[in-house]
């Protein structure tokens, strides 16, 4: 089957990160006056090298966000849609999926790092699947391979079984906080990216592998019995589409990036910030929080939910937070990670947590420790 | 000091032992699944040879086992008890290990105990076909053996997520002259509309046997077997047990704590019931028993006590067990023998009583052990028998502390040989500790198990 796949490399992505900025973002005059080269070129071409032979259309931009990659690793015939500018940005990058979309691209193949995957959500959504070669300084979506090689074989997979497809986290990371040492995260939306689970997984996980939606559709059913079935807590359901098939069990709408308050299956708060938990949770009514895995990193809480604060988390209680992941999920985060800010509060959490998993399904994971905190 | 203690041929046990002689209270009887009333013999004359029926139900103490199955059981019996001595060093405990080994039997675990005497009934009845269910492919294995040698034919529904992670045992039915289907499969009612609601689905052994006692039920020449969970099933592994009790007598010992593995029920019952009557006749009031399931199907553990279908469909009579609900598809763990929403009606009634107990382990702890075993006494067993290991290893490592030399016997119900691939998994960190999040589960709506 022929595919026809946008290409696009962020030049500078990585820089940063060589001489020592933690990101690119606003520096790249920085990273240069340092010394830094380019590095996404090569880590594009190690990806591209081994796609040769295989029935694929390249549709890419001018010189080095693309055109210069695809020559070095020997392709020729492909169609530059984008004449890139000698110092590119992120409209750069916008621009070309736009045109990538509107040429019929089976997928995207982005060489970058966080912020290139910010920029081709914001321009395709999940219209188009997305993939990532990890090039930049921070990759903490789960859009990106492990390695450019593992994307070029994920590519060969795409040619010659059906895709399979999941949704992948796209997040936002503070760069000027992460230089700072504290890495604060906010999810930014959902990508469709390809996986590939009898690439690396062993046939027994293959089962439960095979369809992200109905894992989802099953921690849903058993959520909402559970929230039907307890009319006496109110329920704060975290951001993400695990969380949100649980309102759509409820016939509840739920805000996909925000935490929302559901009580005897009906709609209370939506979109709540540390304040709003605070007035609601300051009532009589006892409390759960509902939170799924953000990111590829196997953060539960403090990545991206900066919402629930050590206080809020206090009033909530620990052993009242259900953590809920579609076994895929799991199967790519061995260690689970919560980073309330606290560590007093981490540690409660204790050694492991059941995660629920599927319809009447659990599985232990173990937690990791981070050495940030007060 | 002897390393294993065997028995001769003629010391072989001429008699099964029926616990149900010494329950001290009745059991909770079977119910037609569409009466709803108590079954009798003619309810399952349609799927079971009469004797199998009579032995279902017999009050008798002790019941002979014909001499014709004797022959036949002596190609591997009595086998072998072990002392685990190395373990013993590697756990520095001063607990004394014995471990039965039933790796020894053709199919390489304990299941032709059962399935030779069940074929036999059936030849004796003039059956010429059966049609059964596995799990693991330890009982169709078995099973196929067993008819191979009365000449019946055999059709086994093998647990799909099973038949695709344990190809050999597939192919060692086949040498036995058996025909295995994965189960659910489009050749019954029951498997179409389980793949009906979900085309993906690893399957289980309660839709297996769904779709084997229909087969029976449809077909004339055609009887239905099942490897667990039944008191005849039960009765025929008490063997074990019984081998067990003069092994351990002719070293002048008496086991402290009994441990097995259980999915149905039936290994656990073998090796324990000689003991279980020991303690509720008073002559060893003292020995603890104990039945070791997963974490992911923890029936006894974490299940309800009541009266439920031991199928999918609820085409079997309706039983009163320990049940997670007749509809619980386990995870497809890698010890397929253990994943069974429910468990023997027997084995139930003595957890419940207080007779026996039972704990539950993660799936990467007991590959952890079973790694332990095989790198001291050398053999590498089946999953499920690494639930029996693991727990044998956790009650030795308390002796340890306590300095206590108790004496533990398990059962050592299988080996792995075909087992490799979960062994690989464990290696690559890919095991998932499934478990059942039972807190959870009552307080949604659903609530408890739908039961009848």
């Amino acid at each position: 089957m022929m595919l026809t796949i946008g290409f696009l490399v962020n030049p500078i992505a990585g820089m940063g990160g060589a001489v020592g900025l933690k990101g690119t973002d606003g520096l790249i005059s920085e990273a240069i006056r340092r010394g830094a080269e380019p590095e996404a070129g090569k880590r594009a071409l190690a990806a591209l090298r081994p796609l040769r032979g295989l029935p694929l259309r390249f549709l890419s931009c001018s010189g080095g966000m693309g055109e210069d990659i695809l020559r070095s690793a020997g392709f020729t015939g492909f169609d530059v849609v984008y004449q890139a500018p000698d110092v590119t940005s992120a409209d750069d990058t916008r621009s070309a999926c736009m045109l990538f979309e509107s040429r019929g691209a089976d997928l995207i193949l982005f060489c970058g790092g966080d912020g290139t995957a910010r920029d081709v959500y914001d321009t395709v959504l999940d219209r188009v699947p997305v993939l990532g070669i990890p090039a930049g300084v921070k990759m903490y979506s789960a859009v990106f391979a492990l390695t450019p090689e593992a994307a070029a074989e994920i590519v060969h997979h795409l040619v010659s079984t059906p895709p399979l497809l999941r949704e992948a986290e796209i997040v936002d990371v503070d760069e000027e906080a992460y230089r700072h040492g504290e890495l604060r995260t906010r999810l930014h939306g959902y990508v469709r990216s390809p996986c590939q689970p009898g690439l690396m997984q062993d046939t027994k996980q293959v089962w439960e592998d095979q369809d992200e939606e109905k894992a989802k559709e099953g921690i849903g059913k058993f959520l909402a019995e559970v929230i039907r079935g307890t009319p006496e807590f109110l329920y704060l359901l975290g951001p993400g589409s695990t969380t949100r098939a649980i309102a759509r069990e409820l016939g509840v709408d739920k805000t996909l990036l925000g935490f929302d308050a559901v009580k005897e299956g009906t709609l209370i708060a939506s979109d709540l910030n540390e304040e709003g938990m605070l007035g609601i949770l300051s009532g009589e009514t006892p409390c759960r929080l509902v939170i799924s895995i953000i990111g590829a990193q196997g953060s539960v809480l403090g990545r991206g939910t900066r919402q629930v604060s050590p206080t809020v988390l206090r009033m909530i209680g620990t052993e009242n937070v259900i953590v809920v992941a579609t076994p895929h999920k799991l199967s790519e985060t061995p260690l689970l990670f919560f980073d309330t800010g606290d560590r007093e509060l981490d540690a409660a959490f204790g050694k492991s947590v059941s995660v629920i998993s599927g319809y009447h399904i659990a599985q232990r994971k173990r937690i990791g420790r981070i050495s940030s905190g007060n | 000091m002897k390393t294993k203690i065997f028995l001769d041929e003629e010391e072989m046990p001429k008699r099964w032992y029926n616990i149900l002689a010494d329950l001290p209270s009745p059991m909770d009887p079977p119910l037609n699944p569409q009466t709803k009333k108590p079954v009798g013999p003619d309810d399952l004359a349609v799927i079971f040879p009469m004797e199998l029926i009579r032995q279902e139900m017999s009050p008798d103490r002790f019941i002979d086992i014909p001499e014709e199955v004797r022959d036949v059981l002596r190609l591997w019996r009595p086998s072998p008890l072990y002392r685990a001595r190395r373990l013993e060093q590697a756990l520095k405990t001063p607990a004394k290990i014995y471990y039965k080994w039933e790796g020894v039997s053709p199919a390489g675990s304990h299941k032709p105990n059962t399935s030779v005497p069940q074929a036999y009934y059936n030849m004796k009845e003039g059956v010429e076909r059966i049609a059964t269910e596995t799990g693991a492919g330890q009982w169709g294995s078995a099973l196929a053996f067993a008819t191979m040698l009365y000449d019946i034919e055999c059709t086994i529904y093998m647990v799909r997520a099973s038949y695709t992670q344990k190809p050999y045992r597939k192919s060692m039915m086949q040498v036995w002259g058996a025909e295995c289907i994965p189960s659910p499969s489009t050749k019954t009612n029951a498997g179409r509309a389980m793949l009906e609601k979900d085309p993906d689905t690893p399957g289980s052994l309660g839709v297996a046997i769904s779709e084997a006692v229909e087969d029976a039920a449809t077909h004339k020449n055609t009887h239905y077997s099942l490897g667990s969970v039944l008191n005849h099933v039960c009765l025929h592994q008490t063997i074990m047990g019984l081998e067990c009790r003069e092994q351990l007598a002719s070293v002048e010992s008496y086991p402290d704590v009994v441990i097995g593995c259980v999915g149905g029920g039936s290994n656990f019952a073998g090796i324990s019931f000689p003991f279980a009557g020991d303690k509720l006749t008073g002559k060893h009031p003292e020995v603890e028993i104990l039945g070791v399931e997963p974490a992911s199907c923890p029936t006894l553990t974490k299940g309800l006590y009541a009266y439920d279908f031991g199928d999918e469909a609820g085409l079997t009579p309706i039983m009163k067990m320990y049940t997670l609900g007749h509809d619980f598809i386990p995870p497809s763990i890698h010890a397929g023998g253990l994943r069974y929403h429910g468990d023997s009606p027997i084995v139930s009634k003595l957890v419940h009583d207080g007779v026996m107990r039972a704990v539950s382990y993660h799936q990467t702890e007991v590959f952890d052990a079973a790694q332990t075993f095989a790198r001291s006494e050398g053999i590498i067993v089946a999953p499920e028998t690494s639930h029996a290991v693991k727990a044998a290893i956790d009650e030795a490592l308390k002796c340890r502390k306590t300095g206590e030399a108790k004496t533990i016997l398990f059962n050592a119900s299988g080996h792995g040989n075909f087992d490799m691939s979960a062994y690989d998994a464990y290696y690559a960190g890919k095991l998932v500790d499934y478990e059942y999040p039972d807190a959870l589960i009552r307080e949604a709506l659903s609530r408890l198990p739908k039961v009848p």
